[in-house]
């Protein structure tokens, strides 16, 4: 463990750290160039209102889960009957087929994964409103598995897409995406948003 | 403050939790970690401009097969059909959904492809030693785009395409299907091959 002395913030000896190719950048006062001379990146001490973004974004994710769960997400056509499912439908049609292991992978992309980041943001955001000093090493830890798991609750998108194209056989029995897919697309691109515009040193400025 | 002595160019911070630290040098196959918060600062690869170069123009060749070739065949009762992963794409654009379509389109055939593209041509360029004036602005694109071409996670959802109609139908795997694969495995390779580190610091000491 590194003694308190010794920890010194890039902002406390006045550098920037360019976002997009981490070059430091000394802050000179006025005359501090506007744009990373290395990238040409526009410089700032932290992301741009990035508190207020997360919020937005994360509570878009929030509000755009429930239709996303409620409504269905495919429909399967079999002779001429028309059957909706939901995303849990298909999770409970893996577990009563026995397909255990497929079953918890659909789970956890497009149930659990979308919860843990919604949870996850807003817990991290409430830890920097109200100034929670503890615990910061396993908060970024948790805010870097955020960022990792984001673009895998994408999976049952990419199936359904797989499926409709492979599942065409004209009247017998085809499977077609339905209304929920663009809400649940919008809750992977709302918490991935979320992720980018989240500013991990804010957790360690308090 | 005597770590200020230190010339600026020395100095790293971490982009997770901004502590300020000494840039040492590391072998190859080594990772610097930040003793902080664990953020892995830099990992040196031996040969890394070499094997991303080659991995993105391999990744290049496989681009269109895997992509516009069928990735395998349904059959059932006597009917047969097809499908490539650009179908995919197009039949949820055909059923209504753009704004679906749209996102799969960028995330499954898009952004891999200017992924690929984007190492190759600036890995082409640091092997050539040519400066070009867009080489730190395509290494941008490059950073902002890397999470979203998402290969690895349509890899997962053909297997589990494949588990949901393997009972009802036979599956005939085709060409498509192992170019994508391929794909797969060298779009992978390349992004780990490449060392941010050492592009960015190639890209600055270009000789004026």
């Amino acid at each position: 463990m590194m003694s308190e002395s010794e920890i010194i913030t890039a902002r406390e000896a006045g550098f920037f750290l360019c976002h997009d190719c981490h070059k430091l950048i000394a802050d000179v006062g006025e005359e501090t160039p506007e744009r990373c001379p290395r990238c040409n990146a526009a410089i700032h001490l932290r992301k741009p209102n990035s508190l207020t973004r997360t919020w937005a974004l994360v509570l878009t994710s929030a509000v755009l889960a429930f239709p996303a769960n409620i409504l269905p997400i495919m429909k399967v056509d079999f002779l001429g009957t028309a059957e909706y499912s939901t995303i849990m439908d298909g999770i409970i049609y893996f577990f009563t087929e026995g397909s255990y292991g497929i079953g918890i992978i659909i789970l956890t992309a497009s149930v659990l994964v979308p919860c843990f980041k919604i949870i996850g943001i807003i817990l991290i955001l409430l830890s920097i409103h109200y100034k929670w000093k503890t615990w910061l090493r396993h908060k970024t830890l948790l805010f870097r598995a955020i960022e990792f798991i984001g673009r895998w609750s994408m999976l049952d998108i990419f199936v359904i897409a797989l499926l409709q194209v492979l599942v065409n056989f004209g009247n017998l029995t085809s499977i077609e995406t339905a209304i929920a897919a663009t809400y649940f697309t919008g809750v992977v691109l709302s918490t991935m948003f979320a992720a980018i515009t989240f500013d991990p040193r804010l957790l360690w400025d308090a | 403050m005597s770590s200020l002595k230190v010339h600026i160019n020395d100095l790293l911070a971490c982009p997770d939790c901004d502590l300020l630290l000494e840039q040492r040098h590391l072998e190859p196959g080594r990772k610097a970690c930040c003793p902080r918060c664990g953020h892995v600062l830099y990992a040196p690869k031996r040969n890394s401009v070499d094997k991303t170069l080659a991995l993105a123009l391999t990744g290049l060749i496989l681009f269109i097969p895997a992509n516009f070739l069928p990735i395998m065949t349904l059959d059932t009762m006597g009917f047969k059909q097809a499908g490539s992963i650009f179908d995919g794409i197009r039949v949820i654009y055909e059923s209504g959904y753009f704004f679906v379509a749209l996102i799969v389109g960028l995330t499954s055939f898009a952004f891999p492809f200017v992924k690929l593209f984007l190492l190759f041509y600036v890995s082409l360029h640091l092997k050539l030693k040519r400066y070009p004036h867009d080489l730190p602005l395509f290494m941008r694109w490059y950073r902002h785009l890397d999470e979203w071409g998402m290969l690895e996670v349509y890899m997962i959802g053909i297997l589990v395409a494949i588990i949901k109609l393997h009972h009802i139908a036979h599956i005939h795997y085709d060409f498509g299907f192992f170019c994508f694969i391929a794909l797969l495995f060298v779009a992978l390779a390349s992004s780990v091959s490449m060392d941010k580190h050492e592009f960015w610091e190639r890209i600055e000491e270009k000789p004026a």
